[in-house]
């Protein structure tokens, strides 16, 4: 009765009998899966919260435009308030921390080596979400920075760096103790991901917040973060689990080695100078190197492919039944799209049509949702019931998550996308076509997107109830062995005892 | 939880995925360096080479300084530039030489360089026909009326740039003066021939 399978198989018995045929001196992969559990309860679970915040929020925020009346009388529940705090409910609330568990168990099982001192990473984890309670708060009551991404007001951003660099820190000493000399390409991916976010972010505050810097250096620092956390953080965390789930549920090695250090190494290299528009109010350098950075992005883009095309190629429809491969292949497509919408709004002729327009929305949303969100689920699909032990309570309902997913965001960014060329069209024939009527042009390309989200909400909802399911469990589950652990003295005794009880009841 | 379900579970569900050791595609690193090649060319024309004072659309510069507004000589002489290249430099050339056969050359031409300006101001106004010697060499002409079309300023723009242009050293021609000109002409003057040109004054 229990799906297993689906997540590639974890099962209480299984396991076990894996941890005691584990030759001695070898830790077993049950017991680094154990010792990440609370932490990733605490991440994971946070997470899933945040996530259906953020979808609820962004679903009001995106009624606005066809329903402007709805909601309208609260200063807190305005579009300009609504959107960012949806957008950082994703991004700090879900993508992050979930990339953060993601990476401490990739880390501890590919080095290894058990999570020693797990509370550190659980105080810190309830403090990253204790962060994103005061920034979004921050955002609601008015309190915003102003800067894309960057709104949370010092309360939230402060507690949330802290809780980064705790652990980050406590990953990499489980990466510090690896007990191979060789490198999995994965570890590369998360380790740097892990070094990136405290560069920029402390970068980014300290610039744009604390000494704010002059004019337009500011513009330039805020898309600089913005790339550097959307698409370098989120690339290097997301290829890194995908480089590690695909060929491991496919069972067939990742090709190759040196394909994927080369897509490594070229994509930081080249992905950290995109992010500032082409036809920005800048000195014509800054604009020019990013769309040559962004031309640059094909090789990386072209290696990726290869990587993930010459590793699951043929055995895409025997992994199928598997949910986490459903994500994460998914998840890999997307940022392949993603990556094509972002060399494209890099062209300046392109970018003359996309600028200002729903175009970059589309290419946001599609990269934190439809490649980091959805790579994360299948992830946490794989890793929670190991780490917990215990098998998620509605198994079945990951894959109906994943079709309401794999729809809502299809549904999202394609209107989007195309509304935005149109809009961009329109708003470039400005002899022909009235702002108004540019305006009310995307009304039904909006309604779609709409629906989108409704569909996004629902499949989150379903990931919530699974993982809050799976925390009541574990819960229980706990509870239960304390109870046995206090009873068990008197086992033999009571339990007679009790059954006597019983039968006189009856009587 | 049953058992029915350990017989599903894939052997490799908990080994760790392996990676293969083979090599990256050599056309990726030809394609990189390409790339990168083109890239850099890309940006040696469009970046304006760091220059703080260079913004999108413009690339560099020189382009810049080419839209800058001028005031005074310098922007007489703009003004004349941009009209001489655009209706006289297609004949007498940009750089004042002429062209063998069509036009004689304005660089170093004795009707170009004197001291009033009376009979240059009625070439543009006028036009030339028959034969006309210019620096020794005598060339059979036919220039219409160029500068009937233009207005007094910027005839007269042109003819202070063509007389301070290519090692000519001559003195500014005023709007007032080209506009004198144009009215002793009258409505629809006829085009001068050499004989008539060299009896004017100058």
């Amino acid at each position: 009765m229990s799906t297993n399978a689906k997540f590639g198989g974890a099962s209480v018995p299984a396991s076990r009998l894996v941890s005691s045929l584990a030759p001695p001196g070898e830790i077993s992969s049950t017991d680094i899966d154990r010792s990440c559990c609370i932490p990733l309860l605490a991440l994971f679970g946070g997470a899933a919260l945040w996530l259906v915040v953020g979808s609820v929020l962004a679903l009001i925020a995106s009624i606005k435009f066809h329903a402007p009346d709805f909601l309208a009388n609260c200063a807190c529940l305005t579009y300009g308030r609504l959107q960012p705090v949806a957008d950082d409910a994703l991004l700090y609330g879900f993508c992050l921390p979930a990339g953060l568990g993601v990476a401490l168990w990739l880390l501890a099982r590919l080095s290894g080596t058990p999570l020693r001192g797990a509370i550190v990473p659980i105080v810190a984890a309830n403090l990253w979400h204790l962060g994103v309670f005061v920034g979004l708060a921050g955002i609601l009551i008015g309190d915003s920075s102003g800067f894309a991404w960057l709104e949370f007001p010092r309360g939230g951003s402060v507690p949330i760096f802290f809780a980064y660099l705790l652990l980050a820190l406590w990953s990499i000493m489980i990466f510090a103790g690896r007990r191979g000399r060789t490198l999995y390409p994965s570890q590369w991916f998360l380790v740097a991901a892990l070094f990136w976010f405290p560069w920029i972010y402390s970068s980014a505050n300290l610039f744009l917040l604390t000494s704010p810097v002059r004019g337009v250096a500011q513009a330039v620092i805020g898309w600089w973060f913005a790339n550097n956390l959307l698409v370098v953080w989120t690339g290097l965390v997301g290829l890194g689990a995908a480089f590690y789930f695909l060929p491991k549920i496919t069972g067939r090695p990742l090709q190759s080695h040196y394909l994927a250090l080369f897509a490594f190494w070229t994509f930081i290299l080249f992905a950290t100078w995109c992010g500032i528009p082409p036809g920005a109010p800048v000195p014509a350098w800054m604009p020019t190197l990013s769309a040559v950075a962004a031309a640059w992005l094909l090789v990386p883009w072209l290696a990726v492919f290869l990587v993930v095309w010459q590793t699951v190629h043929g055995s895409v429809r025997s992994s199928w039944n598997n949910t986490t491969f459903c994500f994460v292949g998914s998840g890999i497509d997307a940022f392949l799209l993603s990556g094509l919408m972002l060399m494209a709004m890099a062209c300046p002729q392109i970018s003359r049509f996309t600028n200002f327009t729903w175009f970059g929305s589309a290419e946001t949303q599609l990269r934190l949702y439809g490649f980091f969100a959805m790579t994360m689920f299948g992830a946490v699909y794989y890793i929670l019931p190991r780490a917990v032990g215990l098998e998620f309570p509605f198994p079945k309902l990951a894959r109906v998550h994943f079709w309401l997913s794999l729809a809502g965001i299809a549904l999202l960014v394609v209107p989007l996308a195309i509304g935005g060329i149109v809009q961009g069209w329109k708003l470039q024939h400005p002899d022909i076509v009235a702002f108004a009527d540019t305006t009310k042009a995307m009304l039904p390309f909006l309604r779609v997107s709409t629906t989108g989200l409704l569909l996004m909400l629902l499949g989150n909802l379903l990931f919530f109830a699974n993982v809050m399911g799976l925390t009541l469990r574990w819960k229980i589950a706990l509870l239960k062995q304390f109870i046995a652990f206090v009873k068990s003295p008197l086992e033999t005794t009571s339990a007679s005892a009790s059954l006597r009880r019983d039968k006189e009841v009856r009587a | 939880m049953s058992d029915e379900t350990k017989s599903s579970i894939p052997p490799t569900s908990d080994t760790e995925p392996s990676v293969s050791r083979s090599t990256v595609p050599v056309w990726i690193i030809v394609l990189t360096l390409v790339l990168l090649f083109l890239g850099m060319v890309y940006f040696d024309h469009h970046s304006g080479w760091f220059d703080s004072q260079v913004y999108g659309p413009y690339a560099s510069s020189e382009e810049l300084e080419l839209y800058q507004p001028k005031s005074g000589a310098a922007a007489l002489l703009a003004r004349g530039k941009a009209h001489y290249d655009q209706v006289c430099g297609l004949c007498h050339g940009i750089d004042g030489l002429g062209k063998p056969g069509q036009a004689p050359p304005l660089a170093g031409s004795e009707w170009v360089n004197t001291k009033g300006f009376e009979r240059l101001t009625h070439i543009p106004l006028a036009g030339v026909s028959g034969q006309l010697s210019v620096k020794g060499q005598t060339w059979g002409l036919a220039m219409p009326a160029m500068g009937a079309a233009m207005s007094d300023e910027d005839l007269a723009a042109v003819l202070t740039y063509i007389r301070s242009s290519w090692g000519n050293k001559d003195g500014p021609v005023t709007a007032d003066e080209v506009k004198a000109a144009r009215s002793a002409l009258g409505a629809h003057p006829l085009p001068m021939s050499g004989n008539q040109m060299s009896k004017m004054p100058e």
